[in-house]
Order: structure tokens, then C-alpha cells, then sequence
């Protein structure tokens, strides 16, 4: 796949790069080089921005700090020290990806690092430095800079073929790279962020070394276009690089092409560009801006996930409505030939591919192509799901262990004044099923975001297998061992059900390809009954069925340890003796489990010791049996009822 | 003597700044909306300040009785809209991108790409100047000043005296249980953005009077103003004048000192250490 | 006064609520126990229009008001002490219960409802301008039932007043309920500490998964080792 999509570039980059000898042969005009150098170069921004804001969700206003650094270090070198541009040009994307990653650096540091923060920390970004460039005479000094248009080696001819052939070779390069990172295991990683990244990194997932790697590469392409930028505009001013015009346009093209896949940022420059350049010839470019800013507001609100996603659904309309006007245009000769045919048959495609078509009538059509609908809207019900297999379950590695697994001591959390955690010692054995109870409020939620190293604590000590978790991130305590489920189901929206599990087999403790991942993923989802919705999204099955899917995606860590927060709330007493089931197989497989609960009757039935909070304290632990009827846990949960 | 100059004036000239924040702050603070489009609003103002002067020969301060209940309108249709579409903060930041570039647009087909601005003789106030002791300011900083202590302190009462302002306060704080007590978000949410609006009008004619109009002025504003919010503190009325101040008296000495051009580097070095240290406002007091 | 009928609720897909009959009669004190999660709190939060039934009414004097928006439910006389207090915490105390009275209806008497619960809670008076976030958690609940009763409800709705409050603080609070019923309120109390709260109801209901298994007057149901197995799960 990966290879056949590399060949793919490879041959798409050969034809394209032979367009400028051919235009002697064919006769076509300059101008369509100029308007191709003009799509490659915003199809490179585009990318650029989108390796990182599209694929982890991150929002960057700062793409005009890229293209800067690229342009001024094209335009002082070229321009004022007589360097040879190309050597300006790798220097340009270096210099870039170096400001990213250091943005990243402190940025992703941040443990509270909203999205809104992180837009705006960009957006002050091209700010200093364009008033960097202009105080600093070795840069700018206020008055801009002429960059000279360079001699073209002998076989290319002008300086348009020239730009032409560099922008799109930046641009296939580009485009290269964000097929591959998609594909690659920090892409996986940056799709999971953008849908739950706190999910993630529980899961065993590095996000900052995921986001790290996408800022960087996103700085090199960013400024890899932006020294390009330079040549193509000829003389660099503060203003015409650091300006928020840059920005728009990569976050309107992303937007329009969708954001989840390489393609996107291509379709939506080419639909832009294309839209910019009709608008222009046609006198409306009073308009243009206008058109913009409606097609961003308006996609934002009606359709975010872009073109991409809808061409997916509707491939055959959509490239029908393309290629029928285009032949038609062409046919009757319409205005000025292939950049207008281009317009017309773009718009055509684009409305078929957004225009929403009433639920009814898709459903028919879908009916009679008999194509299995993407999301699977339809769940069917709960019970048509086949019985439990009822092998026992592949022992995880470390089964068979004994001792301590699990360890915390005088563990405090403060919330402001508040104390969700009051000193609270637990150690749990292998192979023990620990519940935890306690009345609303008592700090079983905390604890247990303590022990699975999300939240740290105020004070007091965990061990996960012996090593102490303090100086470990999230993911690095998950590879301990340890794996947790989340009382509302958080899933990635944006992958499959077979996705999500497979995401925490291919960054568990043994790493392993997406492929292998989703073989053992499908065994997973088999232990817990799901196996029939693999293909669905998550927004496709029922809650029990998400819940479920917690619980395979915390199995497939291979945990010693699994902490189960209310993994039974909400569900009928059907669907619960069906979960119970599931909890008692993991067990029986040799993996140490924590399940809070608060159906004490599920519980009782469970747990082979039972743990009770109460106010952040620990107020009893022991023998279920004994526990329930410890006058203490009794007066927590009933009041004085039991003296009565 | 010089410094002193140039950090009041600066100060001075930061009150500008805080009219145009504190519209922009309220709305992003209480009702989880960042709105972009508040700087086309500004725009608008500042168009209709100088359309009304020139066109019809108003006082620019007057014209206010005008633009004030027109962008009141508009801020408050478009929260209505905001409301009805369930933005999140986040996507209200896209959308209200796109709808601030065709505002721009839009005043470029209507006012040319040029700079406009108001003759001298419908506008007595921009070439004048007090001088207290040796010190000497521009009429329309001055002016920019007081109405930035008259708006911050309106909506600071506003907002601790009156009925509405601490129910908007309360909605800001806990949505749902605000509800349970009868505040009716909707209605509250609209007032806000339509004062908001009038704030903008009131942000658009102070920058006419001393400033000549251009429509892409906007782009200039973004980075600034965000700069005083963000340093204010989100939602925050009197941090937000006080931020303002600091940053025009920044931006003044830093202009007398170094460069003007190096004022942008020092304000928004700053708000980057403030958005990684202190992201709930740096001026920030007792939080609304 | 108020009349629950076949209430249904869910969160999303979580089916939360199922058929759930309830009445609570002029001047009474209602009790509504539970384990965790039988969705008392969705109860109280249904009736207070903090969330949507699915279906079912809910009547104050005879009027439905399900299909009212939320913030239209406290003109009919009804004010919640939701779980967790969830003050205005950024707020005095004093502007945390003035806007108990937000409703036009209730501004006019804020100065005499202010002197009452002035009364109730002298505490409050003395904390008047301190935040409300910075008060401990027993003068926080005091808030928020003064808050409640700012709004000069006809049914007060108590949503786990108990929870996190050290024992001696609960008297007070308690005692304090049985003031306010005193004057005339009726009072709806969800409590998880059954013993405290069957003692100060005339009638009670059990919840458990989202019905009522058991309804009638309190002490039937504290002698019960129905409520007592349902509770604690033997």
C-alpha cells in the first residue's frame, strides 16, 4: 500500500515535471505554468499546516512564521550575501522546522494546553518575528528586500520553468510526506490525539513525540515553500510575508479539502487557486475575499470533515459532476479555455460532493448499489450480537505473576481547597479483583486517574510493578502495565471500532505494524463480543457496545493491571450479566483487575476484596462479605439505619 | 522628561486598545465566544464615523448616536446566530475569521483599498493637543483615554450592580444552574453582543479621529487587542483597561528606547510567557 | 402541588429514568433514596428543568411544564439545592443569593427573603462579601439552600445535602430543613443517607436502576429489608 502509493507519486511527479519541456511541442502558454507554480505552492502550505493543525487538530494561526523564516532566509542570503539560491532553500526549511519544534516545545509541554491557547500562542508568533525583521538591519531594517530571479540550468529554459519545477517538486515532496505520516505509526498517533488525547496517551500512545514530529516536518515544508515564496514574489517585505492572508488561505484550502487525509490540502488549493484566479480575470476580485470567508464559515458549520470525506461517500457523482461539465466546456469552447473549463467543472463537483441529499432518498440508492454505508448508522439490536466464545482467553505476559502489582502510599489530591484524596495507602496483588465503592464524592474517580498516572498527585507515592510512577508521563506508566477504562466511553471517533483496539495493540508494550495490530485487535473485540461491529464507527454502535469497546481497547495493552471505571453504568440487567461475564474472563485469563462499581449487588458478586472510600479516606478493605457489614461502611452508605 | 512623554501618551493611546478589547473579552469570557468579527465591527464604526462626518458634516462624536445603535444590532444578530448554530469556542473562532474577511472585503468595494480620512474641518479633534506642565497629548488620545474609564467602568458596574450583569456572570460560571434560577441565556447572551457591538462603534470612531481608515486595519488590531485580552484576563473588565494601559505605555517607551518597531516584539514575547504561565490573565484580579 | 407522571430520561443512550410516578403534596417532606447512580439526581434535575424527560409530565398546580424551556421552570415555584452545591464560586454569597431572586416574580420581596435566610443561616449574614468559592463545605450548602429559597419556591428539591458534610455540620443543615418546611414549603429530599432523611420525611420512595421499587410512608420503609438489601447490595 505504501509502496504503491510512493510508485504513485514517483510517476504522478515525472509527468508533471515533463510539462515544461513539452510546452514547446504542444504550443500551451506560460500562464498555465504560473497558475500550476501557484497551486504547488499553496498545495505545500497547505500541507504543511495540515501535517500538524488537521492531522492532530492542534490550529495553527502562525503559518505565516514559517513561510517568514523561509522567505527572509532566501531574500538575505540571495539578496544581500549572493548566495546561490539553491542553497538557500534547504537552509530556509531547516531554519523553520528549527522555530517549530521550539515552539513545540514549549507549547506541548504544557499539561492544561487548550486549543484556543494554542491558536493564539501561534498567532503572537508571526508577529515577533516580523517586528524582528524589521527593527534588525541584518535582516530587514524596514525597506524589504530584492531577491534576484537566479539563471536556470541549460535544459529547464526560463525562470517560470524553473519555479515551476521547484514548487512542485517542494509540493510532491510535501504531498509524500503527508501520505506517509498518515500511514505511519505517528500518524495513527496524531488522529488519536486529535480525537481524545488524554485517551491516548493512557493508552501507552507518546503524544508529545507524535506532535513533536509534526510540528517539525510541518516547519520544514513551511519553510521549504516559504523560500520559494520569495523567488516567486521577487521582493520580500514584512508585510507580504507575515501577514494573516497566509494563514486564511491554508486554513480555508484545509478546511474546504478535509483535514483527515494527504489529499485535502491538494483538492482544496487547487478548488482555491483556481476560484482566486477566475475571480480575478473576471474583475470580481472585490469578491474574492467575500467568497472565502462564506465558504469558511459556512463549511465550518455544515460540513467540517470537507471534501475528502465526502468524496469517499459519493465518488461516482462526484467525479461525473467533474468530468461531464469539463468535456462539455471544453467541447463548446467556453471562455478563455482550460483554466475556466477547470472552474466550471471544479464547481460542479463541488456542489454535488456537499449538497445534502435527503436521508430517504441516499437510503434507497444505498439499498439497491448494496455498498455497506461508512458509519453503519443502523446498529442492529444488542441481542442479534453472537453468544460469547467460551474458550478461555490467551494468558497476557506477565500472568502468573505474584506480589504487589500495584502500589500507592498516603496518596493526597488537592483540587484548590478541596480534598479529593485524603492519604490514602492500597496495595493490590496479582491477580486480585479489587472493587472500590464508596458514596458519591469519595474520590474513586481521582484515585483512580492517580494509579493510571494521568493525574499526579499532591503528595504520596505510586508504584506500578514495583517502579515508582512520578517521573514517568502517562503513556510510560500504561507500558508498566496498567490500563483503564473511562466511566463515559471515550472512543476515537474517527477510526473504527477494529481501529481503536488495534491503536493500543501498536503502541502497547510490544510495538508492532497497524497490520498485525488489527489481527489482534479482531481477537480482542472477539473476547469481548464486539467482533461483529469491527467495521463500524463509534458513533454506530450503543452504549453498551462502547463500553464494551473501553474495555477491549484497556485489554489490548495486555495489561498486568485493569482499572474499570463504572464500566457497567447506564446498561440494562441484560446487558450487565453480559459485561460481568466479560470482567470474569479477563480475570480468569490472569490479569489483575480494579472495577469501580456501584452496584454493590455486581460488585459482591465480583470482587474477591472490596475497597471503600469514603471522603477521600480509606474506610474499610477486605472480604466482601465482611466489608458490607463493617458497621462503618454500613453507617456510610445507610446513615444510622444499621443501629436501628 | 521624554520617557515620561512617551509612556503617558503611550498609556494614553493603550485606552484605545481597551475599547476595542473589552467587547472581545465579555463576549469570549461569558458567553465561550471568540469573536473575530468584533474587529470588522470596529471597522464598520470607524467607516461610519467618517462616512457620517464627512458625508453629512456631524461632529465624529455624534455620529456615535448612530453607529452605537447600528453595530448594537449587528453584535447582536450575529450572537443570535452564534447561539442558534451551537458553536463551539473553537469553531466561533473559524467562522468569525470568515466572517471578518468579508467585512473587510466588503468596506474595500464600498471605501476603496485606500486610506481615508476626515478633513480637518469636520474633525477639529485630531490636530489638537492639551499640554499639562511640559507634557503635551493629542486630543484623540485623550479622548480615547476617558472613554476607554467611562466603557471599563460601565460595564464593571454593569456587571456587579445590575440584575443582568451578575446574571451574565453567573451563566458564565454554571450554565445550567443559572438556567434553574430563570436567567434566560439567550436573551442576556444578545444584550451582551449588542453592547459589545456598541463598544466596537465606540473603538471605530475613537481610532477615525486620530487615525486615517484603511480597510485591511483590522489585521493590525488582531495581534494587539488579543495581546490586552489575553494579558487582561479573559472576561475581566478592569484587567482588561489596566492591561491596556500597560501595553500602549509598553509600546511607548519601547518606541522611544529601542524602535516602534520593536514594540510588537516585547507585547507579544509577553503574551506568549503569559499564555504558557499565567493563562487565566496576567492583570487579572478577582475574576468576574 | 407536584405531580410527576411517567417520566422517562436518558444521557444519550444511558437510559437514566423509566416510567417514574412521584407526588409531592402541600406542605410535606418527600423523601427519594437510593444507591448510587439509581438516578435520583436525574430526578431532581428533570423536575428542576436542568434536564429534558424523554417523556412523561411534570405538573406544579396543575400546570405541565416538560415542555417548557428550562429557565421558565422556577416561575412555577420550584428552586433546586442541586448536588455539589454548585454555587456561583467566583461571586459574594450575598450575590450568590440575590440571584436566587433573579425571577421578576421574586425580586420584589428579595429584602424580606434575604432577612430570612439571614435568620436560618446567621453565618451568612457574617460571610456576606467573602466569595463563595472560599467557603467551607457546610456554609457552602447554607448558600445554596438560601439561594434556593431566594427564589420563594412552592417545592424546595434537595439533591444529596449530606454529601461530603461533616456529621455535626448535617445536623444544622437538617435542622434547617425542618425550619423551612416549618414555614410552609414543601420539600422534595434525594439523600443517599437514608437514616437521616427517613427520619425527617412523611413519605418516601425507593429508587433503584431507575424505578421506584418501593413508595410509602418513612418508616415503613426504613423497617423494610428490602431498602436495606437494595442499599447495600446483600
Amino acid at each position: 500500500m505504501i509502496r504503491r502509493g510512493l510508485l504513485g507519486f514517483g510517476l504522478a511527479y515525472l509527468a508533471l515535471a515533463a510539462l515544461p519541456f513539452l510546452r514547446d511541442a504542444f504550443g500551451f502558454p506560460v500562464f498555465y505554468l504560473v497558475f500550476l507554480s501557484t497551486i504547488w505552492f499553496w498545495t505545500a502550505q497547505a500541507t504543511s499546516w495540515n501535517i500538524l493543525s488537521g492531522y492532530s487538530g492542534y490550529f495553527s494561526f502562525g503559518q505565516a512564521a514559517l513561510v517568514g523564516v523561509g522567505a527572509y532566509t532566501t531574500a538575505v542570503l540571495v539578496g544581500r550575501q549572493d548566495w546561490p539560491f539553491l542553497a538557500t532553500l534547504p537552509l530556509g526549511g531547516l531554519l523553520a522546522a528549527l522555530l517549530a519544534l521550539g515552539i513545540g516545545a514549549l507549547a506541548f509541554r504544557l499539561r492544561s494546553l487548550r486549543g484556543e491557547i494554542f491558536a493564539l500562542l501561534t498567532l503572537a508568533v508571526p508577529f515577533i518575528l516580523g517586528s524582528l525583521a524589521r527593527i534588525l538591519p541584518a535582516i530587514d531594517g524596514g525597506q524589504g528586500i530584492t531577491v534576484p530571479a537566479p539563471d536556470a540550468p541549460d535544459p529547464i529554459g526560463g525562470f517560470q520553468e524553473l519555479l515551476y519545477l521547484l514548487s512542485l517538486t517542494v509540493a510532491m515532496g510535501a504531498l509524500a510526506t503527508a501520505f506517509l505520516v498518515q500511514h505511519s505509526r505517528t500518524g495513527w498517533a496524531l488522529f488519536a490525539i486529535h480525537d481524545a488525547e488524554d485517551v491516548a496517551e493512557g493508552l501507552g500512545i507518546p503524544t508529545f513525540r507524535a506532535k513533536m514530529v509534526a510540528i517539525g516536518l510541518s516547519g520544514l515544508i513551511g519553510g521549504l515553500a516559504g523560500s520559494l515564496f520569495a523567488l516567486q514574489i521577487g521582493f520580500v517585505t514584512v508585510e507580504s510575508v507575515f501577514g494573516l492572508t497566509i494563514p486564511l488561505f491554508v486554513i480555508v484550502m484545509c478546511v474546504l479539502g478535509g483535514r483527515t487525509s494527504w489529499l485535502g490540502p491538494l483538492l482544496g488549493a487547487v478548488i482555491i487557486v483556481t476560484l482566486q484566479d477566475r475571480l480575478a480575470s473576471a474583475g470580481f476580485q472585490g469578491w474574492s475575499l467575500v467568497i472565502l470567508g462564506s465558504i469558511l464559515a459556512a463549511l465550518v458549520v455544515l460540513a467540517p470533515d470537507g471534501l475528502v470525506a465526502r468524496l469517499r461517500a459519493r465518488a461516482a457523482p462526484v467525479a461525473a459532476a467533474f468530468v461531464v461539465p469539463f468535456v462539455a466546456l471544453a467541447i463548446v469552447g467556453f471562455g478563455d479555455g482550460l483554466v475556466d473549463w477547470l472552474a466550471g467543472a471544479l464547481i460542479a463537483a463541488a456542489i454535488v460532493a456537499f449538497v445534502p441529499v435527503p436521508a430517504s432518498l441516499a437510503r434507497s440508492v444505498r439499498a439497491r448499489v448494496g455498498r455497506p454505508t461508512d458509519r453503519g448508522t443502523a446498529a442492529e439490536p444488542a441481542t442479534q450480537r453472537p453468544p460469547l466464545t467460551t474458550e478461555p482467553l490467551p494468558a497476557p505476559p506477565d500472568a502468573g505473576s505474584s506480589g504487589p502489582v500495584l502500589e500507592c502510599a498516603d496518596v493526597v489530591k488537592r483540587y484548590g481547597g478541596l480534598r479529593a484524596l485524603d492519604g490514602v495507602s492500597l496495595r493490590i496483588d496479582a491477580g486480585e479483583l479489587v472493587g472500590l465503592v464508596g458514596p458519591n464524592g469519595s474520590g474513586k474517580t481521582t484515585l483512580i486517574g492517580i494509579l493510571s498516572g494521568a493525574l499526579r498527585p499532591t503528595s504520596g507515592s505510586v508504584q506500578v510493578a514495583g517502579r515508582p510512577t512520578a517521573a514517568l508521563s502517562a503513556h510510560e506508566v500504561a507500558h508498566l502495565g496498567i490500563a483503564r477504562t473511562y466511566q463515559i466511553p471515550r472512543p476515537f471517533g474517527s477510526m473504527t471500532v477494529r481501529d481503536n483496539v488495534a491503536m493500543a495493540v501498536m503502541f502497547g508494550r510490544r510495538a508492532m505494524s497497524i497490520e498485525a495490530a488489527r489481527d489482534r485487535a479482531d481477537r480482542h473485540l472477539e473476547v469481548v463480543g464486539l467482533a461483529g461491529r469491527a467495521s463500524h464507527r463509534p458513533s454506530g454502535i450503543n452504549l453498551h457496545e462502547r463500553q464494551l469497546l473501553e474495555m477491549a481497547r484497556a485489554l489490548a495493552t495486555e495489561p498486568r493491571i485493569l482499572l474499570l471505571d463504572e464500566a457497567l453504568a447506564g446498561l440494562n440487567p441484560a446487558e450487565i450479566d453480559q459485561a460481568v461475564e466479560v470482567v470474569r474472563r479477563i480475570h480468569a485469563s490472569g490479569v489483575t483487575i480494579v472495577i469501580v462499581e456501584h452496584l454493590l449487588r455486581v460488585v459482591n458478586q465480583l470482587a474477591t476484596r472490596i475497597v471503600v472510600l469514603d471522603q477521600g479516606r480509606l474506610l474499610a478493605a477486605g472480604e466482601p462479605a465482611a466489608v458490607m457489614r463493617d458497621p462503618a461502611v454500613v453507617r456510610a452508605y445507610l446513615g444510622r439505619l444499621a443501629d436501628a | 522628561m521624554i520617557y515620561l512623554q512617551a509612556a503617558v501618551a503611550g498609556a494614553l493611546t493603550g485606552g484605545l486598545f481597551a475599547v476595542m478589547a473589552v467587547g472581545m473579552s465579555l463576549t469570549w469570557g461569558m458567553l465561550r465566544v471568540i469573536n473575530l468579527a468584533h474587529f470588522g465591527l470596529i471597522l464598520l464604526g470607524a467607516y461610519l464615523t467618517f462616512q457620517l462626518a464627512t458625508g453629512l458634516g456631524i461632529d465624529p462624536i455624534l455620529t456615535l448616536v448612530v453607529s452605537a445603535p447600528v453595530l448594537f444590532a449587528v453584535g447582536a444578530l450575529m450572537q443570535l446566530a452564534f447561539d442558534r448554530l451551537g458553536l463551539t469556542e473553537f469553531n466561533s473562532l473559524i467562522v468569525s475569521f470568515g466572517l471578518l474577511i468579508i467585512i473587510v472585503q466588503l468596506t474595500s468595494n464600498v471605501w476603496s483599498a485606500d486610506f481615508q480620512r476626515m478633513d480637518s474641518d469636520v474633525n477639529p479633534y485630531a490636530t489638537e493637543a492639551v499640554t499639562i506642565g511640559p507634557l503635551a497629548f493629542p486630543v484623540p488620545t485623550l479622548l480615547a483615554f476617558v472613554a476607554a474609564v467611562l466603557v471599563v467602568g460601565a460595564a464593571h458596574l454593569g456587571l456587579t450592580r445590575t440584575y443582568p450583569g451578575r446574571a451574565l456572570r453567573a451563566f458564565a460560571q454554571d450554565r445550567a444552574i443559572a438556567a434553574a434560577f430563570g436567567i434566560d441565556h439567550v436573551r442576556l447572551g444578545t444584550l451582551l453582543a449588542g453592547l459589545s457591538g456598541a463598544t466596537a462603534a465606540t473603538a471605530g470612531m475613537l481610532f477615525a479621529l486620530g487615525n486615517a481608515v484603511i480597510p485591511t486595519a483590522p489585521f493590525e488590531w488582531v495581534g494587539i487587542v488579543f495581546a490586552v485580552v489575553i494579558l487582561g484576563g479573559i472576561g475581566d473588565a478592569v484587567g482588561t483597561l489596566l492591561a491596556g494601559l500597560v501595553v500602549g505605555a509598553v509600546s511607548g517607551l519601547v518606541s522611544v528606547t529601542l524602535s516602534p518597531a520593536a514594540a510588537p516584539l516585547v507585547i507579544f514575547s509577553a503574551v506568549i510567557l503569559a499564555l504558557l504561565l499565567r493563562p487565566d490573565g496576567v492583570f487579572a484580579r478577582r475574576p468576574a | 402541588m407536584l405531580e410527576v407522571r411517567g417520566v422517562e430520561a436518558a444521557y444519550g443512550e444511558a437510559r437514566a429514568l423509566h416510567s417514574i410516578d412521584l407526588r409531592v403534596g402541600d406542605g410535606e417532606i418527600v423523601a427519594v433514596v437510593g444507591p448510587n447512580g439509581a438516578g435520583k439526581s436525574t430526578l431532581v434535575n428533570v423536575i428542576a428543568g436542568l434536564h429534558r424527560a424523554l417523556a412523561g409530565s411534570v405538573e406544579m398546580a396543575g400546570t405541565d411544564l416538560a415542555s417548557l424551556a428550562g429557565h421558565r421552570f422556577c416561575d412555577h415555584g420550584i428552586a433546586i439545592v442541586p448536588e455539589g452545591r454548585r454555587l456561583f464560586p467566583r461571586m459574594t454569597v450575598r450575590e450568590n443569593l440575590e440571584l436566587g431572586a433573579y425571577r421578576r416574580s421574586a425580586r420584589p420581596q428579595r429584602a424580606d427573603a434575604l432577612a430570612w435566610v439571614h435568620e436560618l443561616f446567621p453565618r451568612l449574614a457574617e460571610r456576606s462579601s467573602q466569595l463563595a468559592g472560599s467557603l467551607s463545605g457546610g456554609e457552602q450548602q447554607m448558600v445554596a439552600i438560601g439561594r434556593a429559597l431566594m427564589a420563594r419556591p412552592k417545592v424546595l428539591l434537595l439533591d444529596e445535602p449530606s454529601l461530603g458534610l461533616a456529621p455535626i455540620v448535617l445536623d444544622g443543615v437538617f435542622d434547617a430543613i425542618g425550619a423551612i418546611h416549618a414555614s410552609g414549603v414543601s420539600v422534595l429530599l434525594v439523600e443517599q443517607n437514608v437514616d437521616r432523611s427517613l427520619a425527617i420525611a412523611s413519605r418516601a420512595y425507593l429508587l433503584t436502576e431507575g424505578r421506584v421499587t418501593m413508595e410509602g410512608p418513612a418508616g415503613e420503609l426504613l423497617a423494610s429489608d428490602e431498602m436495606r438489601r437494595t442499599v447495600l447490595g446483600l
